[in-house]
């Protein structure tokens, strides 16, 4: 009899000592999950103050406390800092300053507890477009991965970074036309990408094609030009050896997201010629065709009693 | 009048075989590598290639098919060969697949005939200018999209071939070489091969020479006049 009041007791207390340790977060969902509308900052900035707290709690960050990463939001109504931020956030915030909008604490809180991929990042083109070339549209975490509070993992089709979803995620910035105008870079990576036969099977679901990352690389991303990028031409025989075993330097020029066009004039001239004949011949086949059926008919009808 | 009615051989096993054998391949090829040139057509493309067991299994299909299509293709170039160096064919303007002059003439003929502006048919030896046409699209199609179709399935081995300043367009070529090669080599078949071999009056839904190799003696002499005279002069037809 004892044992059976035993067990409810221990798993209610179980479920307190877990209410406890969100006690923080559930504090600031009070607020949190209700304030739907969005608020303008005093830079000008409009932003949602709204987290939807079932997608929060199932995300992979759903069993941190708000004050994980917004160190300085964490007395209510957010004026101090509770503990101490770590000099090397303060550092790199300093740094990413001109991504920041509102949290810019937040926004490198990230490197906490993943030092290693931040670090990568920090070296990446798209890094190095923040920390060096102060660029305010440069991507972060948060560009590619979604919002923190709803980060699933990779594997989950739900991800931006799923293999599902990865060529449509890098193609928000890389087939963006003003992105690619202030960049420099043409429109045509992912439209090239796309009729590659990379690309298509990838759309017609083969496990094995690669997507932009397999390539590329993802946190540590460089230009191509950049001699530490997987895909200049010194390291692409390890690159597309992965897949092609014995790759050779012939081989692996085969690959580039240039348009088809006069500048590379052989592919643009065999495309139109090899279009000029299939349109001829598609036109003689067809007229040949319509013509003989209708002497055919002709024949068969108005000529059968002269045989 | 008695009339008997006769066929003679038109097509020997060794040839309806390799008829055949490229007729199974081509669908093969046809139906696997269409997904993959139509990717994006909403949700057929994934339809389409889930019926061939999605597209790792499909293009491994599409390899095998190819190579095989090749090899008969090979093997057909190999039988004519020898049976025209050891005499077993002999090469005769009535009979030859080769093109000649007349051909062109024929066709002009036909097209006049198609309009009603001549009463009288092209006559015709063993192979129209239309068949002639089916005959030697086959060869084009094997250079063009058997070679490249090669580089492809190969990609590292055929690097080995590839000049160094070809390098710049080679892979893109041969890409759109056998995408748009293969289209025409589809619709060729669909509607000039189909129409004039299967879909005419007197032999809708389908010609069974590609199955039987016999011609009756009365289509020959309509449709091929000129290899039935040949033939009735040596006695080989009434």
């Amino acid at each position: 009899m004892k044992e059976r009041i035993f067990l409810p007791v221990i798993l209610l207390m179980l479920f307190m000592l877990v209410s406890l340790s969100h006690a923080e977060t559930y504090t600031c969902l009070v607020c949190h999950s209700a304030m739907k509308q969005k608020i303008k900052t005093e830079t000008g900035d409009v932003i949602n103050l709204w987290i939807d707290e079932e997608r929060f709690s199932s995300s992979v960050h759903g069993f941190a406390s708000c004050d994980t990463c917004h160190k300085l939001f964490s007395e209510n109504p957010h004026q101090k800092p509770s503990k101490a931020i770590p000099p090397n956030l303060i550092d790199m915030f300093n740094k990413m300053k001109p991504k920041a909008r509102v949290d810019g604490v937040a926004l490198v809180a990230c490197m906490d507890c993943h030092p290693d991929i931040y670090n990568d990042y920090a070296e990446s083109v798209h890094g190095k477009n923040i920390i060096a070339k102060r660029q305010k549209d440069g991507s972060s975490c948060i560009d590619c991965h979604g919002s923190v509070h709803y980060i699933v993992s990779k594997s989950s089709k739900d991800s931006s970074v799923n293999r599902a979803n990865v060529v449509n995620t890098c193609g928000n910035c890389h087939n963006n036309e003003e992105i690619a105008k202030k960049y420099g870079y043409g429109l045509h990576i992912v439209e090239k990408y796309n009729e590659s036969f990379h690309g298509k099977k990838y759309r017609l679901g083969h496990e094995n094609a690669p997507t932009c990352v397999d390539c590329h690389g993802y946190h540590k991303v460089k230009k191509w030009d950049d001699p530490d990028s997987p895909v200049a031409m010194n390291n692409r025989k390890i690159t597309c050896g992965k897949c092609h075993k014995g790759a050779t330097d012939k081989f692996v020029v085969a690959i580039t997201h240039k348009p088809i066009g006069k500048d590379n004039p052989i592919p643009y001239y065999v495309e139109k010629a090899l279009m000029v004949l299939t349109i001829s011949v598609f036109a003689f086949i067809t007229i040949h065709v319509v013509l003989e059926i209708y002497a055919e008919i002709r024949d068969y009808v108005f000529r059968k009693k002269e045989e | 009048m008695e009339k008997e009615v006769k066929e003679i051989e038109r097509f020997n096993i060794i040839e309806r075989l390799q008829h055949v054998i490229l007729l199974c391949t081509f669908l093969l090829v046809a139906f696997t590598g269409w997904a993959l040139k139509y990717p994006d057509v909403g949700e057929y493309s994934s339809w389409w290639i889930k019926i061939w067991g999605g597209a790792k299994k499909a293009g491994i299909i599409h390899r095998v098919a190819g190579v095989i299509m090749v090899l008969d293709f090979i093997w057909h170039v190999l039988y004519m060969a020898y049976r025209i160096l050891t005499g077993r064919i002999k090469i005769r303007a009535a009979t030859t697949v080769i093109p000649l002059p007349k051909d062109v003439f024929d066709a002009i003929k036909n097209f006049l005939y198609f309009l009603g502006l001549s009463k009288e048919k092209p006559r015709f030896g063993r192979f129209s200018y239309a068949q002639k046409f089916d005959y030697w699209a086959v060869f084009w199609g094997m250079g063009i999209i058997g070679l490249s179709g090669l580089c492809l399935a190969f990609p590292v081995q055929a690097s080995y071939f590839f000049p160094s300043w070809s390098l710049n367009w080679i892979w893109e070529t041969i890409a759109i070489m056998h995408s748009d090669e293969a289209l025409l080599a589809i619709v060729f078949i669909l509607i000039f091969h189909f129409y004039n071999e299967h879909l005419k009056f007197h032999v809708f839904p389908m010609s069974m020479i590609w199955i039987t190799g016999k011609i009756s003696v009365d289509l020959l002499k309509e449709e091929h006049p000129l290899e039935y005279e040949i033939l009735k002069e040596e006695g080989k037809v009434d």
